[in-house]
């Protein structure tokens, strides 16, 4: 099975990280959501609990694992390096140790009438580094016009000059 | 279509319809051919705490097994709780086997399993040749089939091990369904009361019905204090495991009893009166009995739930109005009737008992009356589908047979009640059983749950108590996962 990089890893043990969950509907729509539940399990699945039956993740997901669709994750750490994973919807668990653990878990952050319908498991086949300063020297190097003529790499001197008329 | 001309193969139907769910298919498929578990399966089981052996003088029970995306396996029965232990299935059973660590279900021959000896007893419960015979009967199969399906147990719910302060199991009181319902048997059928045994033909059971036998029988005739104390103290067992449960049934048979003539309920009354149907049956208030004993556990969960409503559907008779009412008044949230078949002739044949108390147009009337009560949506009905084509005066094509099951779907629909159907499945014990009828082919299955999911589309109805995982029989409502945002 593919696996994840230590630093997605520890990203996405990371509580105060930002995870989102990209799904598309039947037309191919797309759909985010902000996920709260999220860890990584020992078999190097990722595992995400789902608040509701009907959220227009859940149907999208259930879509998915019938018909083979991808899903994708995005996890944004604290100082803004983020990554992407594709992968698709391996188990949904609704019983059992796993879906026990998030739903207690769910109970304590939210209170006694929280809900939260099941846990998905997604097995990830892909993970790109979308942190912003790494996609730009990627893009950079592959497409190197694909660049604004005023920024400081293409015009390094000028800015420098204009810099220090500003100072003086 | 014939019967019994060029019925598709599992890959052929999956190819006909790509936009059917795969694992949906596998379940009518798993139904129809049955599941049979290798010691290594059995002993998975254990280690998971699926398999429960607290009942004395019954075989270890297996609660049940999941698809990877939440769909129920059917196929199981042979080993769950109640059920009987011979069934009639189609073709080779599948067998579920542990590899690379993994429970996985194969499909192919059994014979490479002749040396199980756990397959090898529940082939005789799928009437398959057994070890001795099964090097004749089956021909030579290389490897052990092939991994179709990945699949994992639903453990035992925790509240199976425990009893009620007067000593009786909690299993016994209340039954765990599918992964997340309880149900309570409220009563046991009484249309095997006037049962003329050794003649199929005069059975008031309906004919395709396992549970209308001895084996189905509430130990006690009517609820009591102390038996209601232990339905509540084990629905607040029961909710201690957080996150289980989702909503409670009361199931059971039909007890067509009303009021006796001398304005007693059977429960007051003496046994030789009781056993008598004859001596209760009115029009005035029929199958008041049962009602009786529906309103008794309702109001023993009002008082756990401390609300008027509470989140419970009563599968029962077709009860008038005025009872129905009680009900709703008792708390019921959904009530659910079964119609069983549609077409009018086979109504009379298959469900005599239903046909005896009161006929078709009373379960209809009942239903319908139901709508009005308990709101649209929140009432439905089922049908045993399959039962319609059973021989010799059942339809005889498929297309006439679904025509007449959609047409049936339709008309609740459109009045508000969401119809629903099962798998046929012919269990020891049944009057289908012991005439030997057959299975339908997987392609009508197919058709039928298309057919029901695009009906409860067009009018807007939910799938409410009965989806997926409340009431996991079903194919149509597992088609809804998609349509509920
Ligand atoms: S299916 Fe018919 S015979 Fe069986 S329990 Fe129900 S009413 Fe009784």
């Amino acid at each position: 099975m593919f696996k994840l990089p230590k630093e997605v890893v520890d990203l996405i043990n990371d509580p105060e990280s930002i995870k989102i969950v990209a799904t598309a509907d039947e037309k191919g729509n797309p759909h985010c959501a902000v996920k709260d539940f999220f860890t990584l399990l020992e078999d190097g699945n990722l595992a995400f609990a789902e608040e509701f039956e009907g959220s227009q993740t859940n149907v999208n997901l259930v879509r998915a694992i019938w018909f083979a669709k991808n899903v994708e994750l995005t996890v944004r750490g604290k100082d803004g390096t983020t990554y992407q994973i594709k992968g698709k919807p391996y188990k949904y668990f609704y019983t059992g140790p796993l879906f026990e653990k998030f739903y207690l878990a769910a109970r304590e952050k939210w209170g006694p009438d929280s809900e939260l319908a099941g846990v998905w498991v997604i097995t990830p086949e892909e993970v790109k580094n979308e942190t912003y300063e790494v996609r730009k020297k990627e893009e950079d190097k592959k497409h190197p016009f694909f660049r604004h003529l005023d920024r400081s790499s293409v015009r390094r001197t000028k800015i420098q000059n204009s810099k220090s008329e500003i100072s003086n | 279509m014939d019967r019994e001309n060029s019925e598709l193969t599992f890959d052929q139907v999956a190819k006909k319809y790509p936009d059917f769910p795969r694992t949906i298919l596998r379940k009518i498929d798993t139904a129809l051919r049955g599941v049979v578990l290798t010691e290594k399966a059995l002993e998975r089981a254990k280690e998971e705490g699926a398999l429960f052996s607290g009942i004395s003088n019954k075989p270890a029970l297996l609660f049940g097994a999941l698809f990877r995306d939440g769909t129920w396996v059917l196929g199981l029965e042979t080993y769950l709780q109640q059920l009987p232990c011979k069934a009639i299935r189609k073709g080779n059973p599948y067998i579920l086997d542990v590899l690379d660590g993994k429970l996985w279900l194969l499909d192919g021959l059994p014979r490479p399993f002749a040396q199980d000896k756990n397959v090898n007893q529940s082939l005789d419960a799928h009437g398959l040749p057994t070890r001795l015979s099964a090097r004749q009967v089956f021909p030579r199969a290389k490897g052990r089939g092939e991994p179709v399906e990945e699949i994992h147990f639903v453990p035992i719910p925790k509240y199976y091990c425990k009893k009620t302060s007067r000593g009786i199991p909690m299993s016994e009181v209340v039954n765990a369904r599918f992964p997340s319902s309880l149900a309570i048997t409220v009563l046991h059928c009484r249309f095997d009361q006037e049962k003329n045994l050794g003649d199929p033909a005069k059975a008031v059971t309906c004919k395709f019905c396992f549970y209308a036998t001895p084996l189905f029988r509430r130990k006690e005739e009517n609820y009591t204090p102390e038996s209601l104390e232990d339905i509540y103290e084990t629905v607040k067992e029961a909710l201690k495991e957080e996150g289980r449960w989702t909503s409670i049934h009361l199931v059971g048979g039909s007890d067509p009893r009303g009021m006796h003539q001398n304005g007693a309920y059977p429960g007051n009354l003496p046994r030789e009166i009781v056993k008598d149907t004859s001596n209760f049956i009115s029009r005035d208030k029929p199958y008041e009995k049962e009602v009786e004993e529906d309103i008794k556990v309702l109001k023993t969960l009002q008082k756990y739930f401390g609300t008027e409503k509470i989140p419970v559907r009563a599968i029962a008779s077709a009860f008038p109005r005025e009872q129905l009412l009680r009900l709703k008044e008792a708390g019921l949230s959904a009530y659910n009737s079964h119609i069983e078949v549609w077409d009018e002739k086979l109504f009379a044949w298959i469900c005599p008992g239903k046909a005896k108390y009161f006929g078709r147009q009373y379960w209809i009337d009942s239903i319908l009356s139901a709508v009005e009560i308990f709101g649209r949506g929140n009432v439905s009905t089922q049908l045993v589908a399959g039962a319609e084509l059973a021989e010799p005066y059942g339809f005889k094509t498929i297309e006439e047979a679904l025509e007449s099951n959609l047409e049936c779907a339709d008309f609740f629909a459109r009045n508000g009640a969401y119809t629903t159907f099962c798998i046929l499945w012919v269990g020891q014990g049944s009057v289908f059983y012991a005439e030997k009828q057959k299975l339908p082919p997987l392609e009508y299955y197919v058709k039928l749950a298309k057919g029901f999911n695009e009906i409860r589309k067009k009018y807007k109805l939910n799938v409410g108590f009965q989806d997926y995982r409340r009431w996991s029989n079903f194919l149509d409502t597992d088609l809804a996962r998609i349509d509920h945002a």
